[in-house]
Order: structure tokens, then C-alpha cells, then sequence
């Protein structure tokens, strides 16, 4: 039974939907920018992808003010029964730093992804099955290949996968700490990139047995067992999640023509995916990275790099990726900063990775494949 | 087909001193300091389940799914109370990492080298028949070829330990009747049957 995104809606800091993302790409401009909320903490960048025209109502966290306004247009629309998955890094962040400024503990709680999903559902109106899934910054990817295998257990007919995670100083200062962020605007697989940009989203996707939208084909998810933080340079753990997810789809690597890449825009994690699809591919195939333009999204960058590439497959062109200037020796001929022909091929390979070694991969076709 | 191989593995070590790290973990009790409590927890709960179902980690595809605990939310408030202690300006990257609910599977992972699927996936309503769902279904899927469910409290971890095939009948009968309560409750649930037993 095949499992299909068909219906699905995404905010990134270039403005609310898919064209505003899309086109936004399509034109090589970013949406980072300096910001000021942070400015008198000393980190070692001002850059991020903040969602501007977003106004929480009083106790509420940011990443619920981006739901409720995405989510109210599917209000009613959805069987109550819908089993829901909602893919966040931690939960409601400010809650835990309001925790700790206004010492009170309590608040922990609230803060928890635990709590959120509760929130989403009651806001849905859903009495299904609720599940709070965190894998890092594979989360909204690995929430996609539980809703896929889900429907293909016959366990329902539909799946509502909801992602969010926003900028926070609790976020932002423990990037500063690690030294991954970049003092200008992140530049993935750029022969001069210096770190990643972070930014902020919400994306759901409904995950259906219908023949329209993007077929979720296969996937893999694997574990590198190597560094809490830093990638296993050999790509050993990315590489068997892209082969898993070829072997369950029944693709081979030469039928893909399309690599949405995780590419934050660091150094060694954008090195080690170049050696995995180097390691499994013939010959070059377009990749792209959204983190120059939006930043990294953290736990909605998978479903937020597999909803561009659904559009590049059924457009038959690839994004650029923005503010690629000098391409990386290791991915020339891979990575474009100008936007790419895919020819009559509509397969795609999506992949993430995050803290704790976590490596996600899906392959995607467009409806006709399906 | 789906089953616990063994009932679970339960497991409440502080191990502070080296005397109290248990020998089958093999390292030295610095390798563990860095680790939060939670963390070492689950990591001894997944090394006794390891140890127990025989296989040998280089030549099993072990995947990680974990539960419940609010472990990593109490790092979260120690990272974030550090940096805000300490002028907000700088955080502590070593506290950071470790705020993730996936942090503890990621030093699990590492600490006996399992190549699986990791993720964190709670079912608010039945977390131990949830756990058990999601890694039946990973198992059919073929994403590992066994599955290690990790549910972990303030004091205690407990590891199921699930693989394709015949697994314990009372086990899973007992998970298919209680499968709303957490599985720390549901082996207070299951010590108690085997003593009026």
C-alpha cells in the first residue's frame, strides 16, 4: 500500500505556504538576516530565519502561535480518528527558559512535546492516536517514515504529521556554545561555508493511501554510533540509511534524479554527506540545501526540504541552493546555485542528520510514480 | 510477527564511584560522569538487555526507541539555568547536548555500538503498547532486527527488548491488557504476579 503525502502546508521565514518557499528559493535570495533579539547576549553570530509576521497571544510559545494560524485552515476537515504525529525537538521551548527566569518549575510540564501534541490535538479536534516523535534534526523525516509504515500497516487510513520548532535564546546560545553558527548567512556545500544559520518553522503534512502528491516510497533510518555532535566522516551511518531506503522502495541510485540534502552549512556535515552520495551514485545528480535560504529548521527541516522537493519533482526543476557562491571541491557538479533541469526522472532522495548520530533518508516520487 | 524476547531489563544505577559501575560496561567510571543520570540508566537497562538476548551488536542491526521521561527535560532546565547563571552569554556545550530526548539513545548508541533506527516516540495514552507498536512495526519493516524500547524514569530504565519471532505469551498478553500504563508500572505489575505466583 502505497503512503502519499496529499495534502500539506508549510511557514518558513520567506512567508506562509509552499510558493512563498518555493519561489523564494527559486530566486537565490535569503531570508536570513541579522536579528536584534538576541543582540546584547555576545553570541558569535546575529544571523537568523525568523518568521516576522508572527504575534503569540499572551502565555503562548511561538512554535503554537505558528500551528494555530497554519493548522486553522484543516480545523473540521479532518476524521477525528486521524492518528497524529507531532515531530519537535524538545516542545515548546520558552517555556522551559520561563521555567528557569520566573523559577517555576511547573512550567516544565508545559513545556514538554508530550504536552504540545496534547495542544495540537485538542486544537484539531483529534481523538486518535497522538504520538510525541523527536529524533533530533531527522525528527519530522523519521515522523514521516512512522506515519508511511503506519498506513502500510493498514493501522489508518490517514496520518497527520505536524512539525515546529522556533529560534530561541535557549537554541540559539547552545549553538553559540558548540561554535556551529555562522557569523553571515549560512552557505551549504560553499567551498568557504563556516557553520549553519539557524531559523524557524511549522510544516504539516496528511500522509493518505490517495494517488495524488508525493509518494513516500521507502525510507531508512539509521545510527552512526560515532560523536554525540560531530558526523562520522566515513558517512557509514548516512550511507545504509540511503541504501535502506533505495532496497525498500525498490530504486536503484542511478533512477534519482534529485538529492534534497540535510546541508546545514558546516564544515564536516556537509563533507560527510557529499562522501555518502559520492560512495552510491555513478555519476553527479542535483543536490540542493534550503538552510542557505531559510536556515536550519531543526526539527521541521525534513519535511520542509521533502515538500520543496515534491514541488522540484512535479516541476521538473530543481531549486538553487542560495548563497552558494564558490561550490565545495567535493561537491562540484552536485551542488548548484542556480536552479537545475531534472529531465523525465521523478524520484527523489531526501535525507537528514542530527545530534546523537542520527541519520534519516526517504525516497520520494512524484504522483505518476505512484 | 513481533515479541518481546525477554521480559525487560531494569535497571536504577548512579554508578559515582568505580566500584559501582557494573562490570559487563567495560569502561572506566569517567566515561560515564559526563552522562546524565537518566542517561546512564538506560545505558545500563540496554547493556543487560543486550547482554541477555545473546546478540552481538556488529552482527545485529539494533534500533533504539525510547518513552516517557521527563529526564531530559530536567537537563534542559540545567543547561539553561547554567547559562543563565553564568551571564547569559555563553552556555556550556557539554549540557547542551544532552537536552535532546534522543541524547540518552545517541551515548547508547555510541556506548555499544548499535547501528539501528534511534527515536523518541511517546503515545501519551499507552506508552508501553505504543512502544511496542512502533518497534513491531520497525521489525516487519525491516528496519532493524531487533529493537530495544527504552522507558526511563527519575530512578530507573527499563529496556524491551523486541525481535521478530515467538516471544514470551504472558509477556505480551499482559502488554496487550495494560498497555495504557508505562512499562516501569508495568513491572511492579508483573514482580507482583510472579509473588502471589
Amino acid at each position: 500500500m502505497n503512503a502519499v503525502i496529499s495534502q500539506s502546508d508549510v511557514v518558513t521565514a520567506y512567508g506562509w505556504g509552499l510558493d512563498a518557499l518555493w519561489n523564494g528559493l527559486m530566486s537565490g535570495k535569503t531570508a536570513i538576516a541579522p536579528t536584534q533579539r538576541f543582540a546584547e547576549r555576545g553570541f558569535i553570530s546575529d544571523q537568523a530565519a525568523i518568521i516576522e509576521d508572527l504575534s503569540p497571544e499572551p502565555n503562548e510559545s511561538r512554535v503554537m502561535a505558528m500551528l494555530r494560524r497554519l493548522l486553522t485552515p484543516i480545523l473540521g476537515t479532518l476524521d477525528p480518528a486521524t492518528p497524529l504525529i507531532l515531530a519537535s525537538t524538545v516542545g515548546e521551548i520558552e517555556f522551559i527558559e520561563r521555567a528557569v527566569l520566573e523559577n517555576n518549575s511547573a512550567m516544565l510540564t508545559e513545556a514538554r512535546p508530550q504536552a504540545l501534541v496534547q495542544r495540537v490535538r485538542q486544537m484539531l479536534g483529534l481523538r486518535g492516536e497522538a504520538i510525541a516523535l523527536s529524533s533530533a534534526c531527522a525528527s519530522s523525516a523519521a515522523a514521516l517514515t512512522r506515519a508511511a509504515s503506519m498506513i502500510q500497516h493498514g493501522e489508518a487510513p490517514a496520518v497527520l504529521v505536524v512539525t515546529c520548532d522556533a529560534i530561541s535564546e535557549f537554541v540559539y546560545g547552545g549553538f553559540s556554545s558548540l561554535m556551529s553558527l555562522s557569523p553571515r548567512a549560512a552557505r551549504p556545500f560553499d567551498a568557504g561555508r563556516d557553520g549553519l544559520t539557524l531559523g524557524e518553522a511549522a510544516a504539516w503534512a496528511l500522509v493518505t493511501t490517495r494517488r495524488e502528491g508525493i509518494s513516500i516510497l521507502g525510507w531508512g533510518n539509521t545510527t552512526d554510533a560515532v560523536h554525540m555532535t560531530a558526523p562520522d566522516r566515513n558517512a557509514g551511518g548516512l550511507t545504509r540509511a540511503i541504501d535502506k531506503a533505495l532496497a525498500m522502495s525498490r530504486k536503484k541510485h542511478n533512477d534519482i534524479c534529485l538529492i534534497a540534502a540535510h546541508g546545514t552549512g558546516t564544515v564536516y556535515s556537509d563533507a560527510m554527506e557529499m562522501v555518502a552520495f559520492q560512495r552510491g551514485f555513478q555519476s553527479s545528480v542535483p543536490v540542493f540545501s534550503v538552510k542557505g535560504g531559510v536556515g536550519h529548521t531543526l526539527a521541521a527541516a525534513g519535511l520542509v526540504q521533502i515538500l520543496v522537493a515534491g514541488r522540484a519533482i512535479s516541476s521538473g526543476h530543481a531549486p538553487p541552493t542560495v548563497g552558494l557562491g564558490n561550490v565545495d571541491a567535493g561537491a562540484a557538479g552536485w551542488a548548484r546555485n542556480a536552479p537545475a533541469d531534472l529531465g523525465t526522472t521523478r524520484v527523489a532522495l531526501s535525507t537528514n542528520s542530527g545530534f546523537g548520530g542520527v541519520n534519516t533518508a526517504l525516497v520520494l516520487g512524484a504522483a505518476v510514480d505512484a | 510477527m513481533w515479541a518481546l524476547s525477554r521480559a525487560w531489563e531494569r535497571a536504577s544505577p548512579a554508578f559515582s564511584s568505580a566500584e559501582e559501575v557494573p562490570a559487563l560496561m567495560g569502561r572506566p567510571v569517567k566515561y560515564y560522569a559526563r552522562m546524565t543520570r537518566e542517561t546512564r540508566c538506560s545505558l545500563f537497562a540496554a547493556t543487560l538487555a543486550v547482554e541477555s538476548s545473546g546478540a552481538r551488536p556488529d552482527g545485529t542491526e539494533i534500533g533504539l526507541i525510547s518513552a516517557g521521561s521527563d529526564g531530559w527535560m530536567q537537563a534542559s532546565a540545567e543547561y539553561f539555568r547554567d547559562y543563565v547563571e553564568h551571564g547569559r552569554t555563553l552556555g556550556r556545550g557539554n549540557l547542551f547536548i544532552y537536552t535532546l530526548p534522543t541524547s540518552g539513545l545517541g551515548e547508547v548508541a555510541i556506548a555499544l555500538g548499535l547501528s539501528g533506527p534511534c527515536m523518541f516516540a511517546h503515545d501519551a495514552k499507552n506508552p508501553t503498547a505504543g512502544l511496542c507498536r512502533t518497534g513491531g512495526q520497525m521489525l516487519t519493516d525491516g528496519e532493524a532486527q531487533m529493537i530495544l524500547g527504552i522507558y526511563s524514569g527519575p530512578d530507573a530504565a527499563v529496556c524491551l527488548n523486541l525481535h521478530r519471532g515467538p516471544g514470551i505469551t504472558e509477556m505480551n498478553a499482559l502488554i496487550a491488557e495494560n498497555g495504557q500504563l508505562n512499562p516501569l508500572e508495568l513491572c511492579h505489575k508483573l514482580r507482583e504476579r510472579v509473588r502471589q505466583a
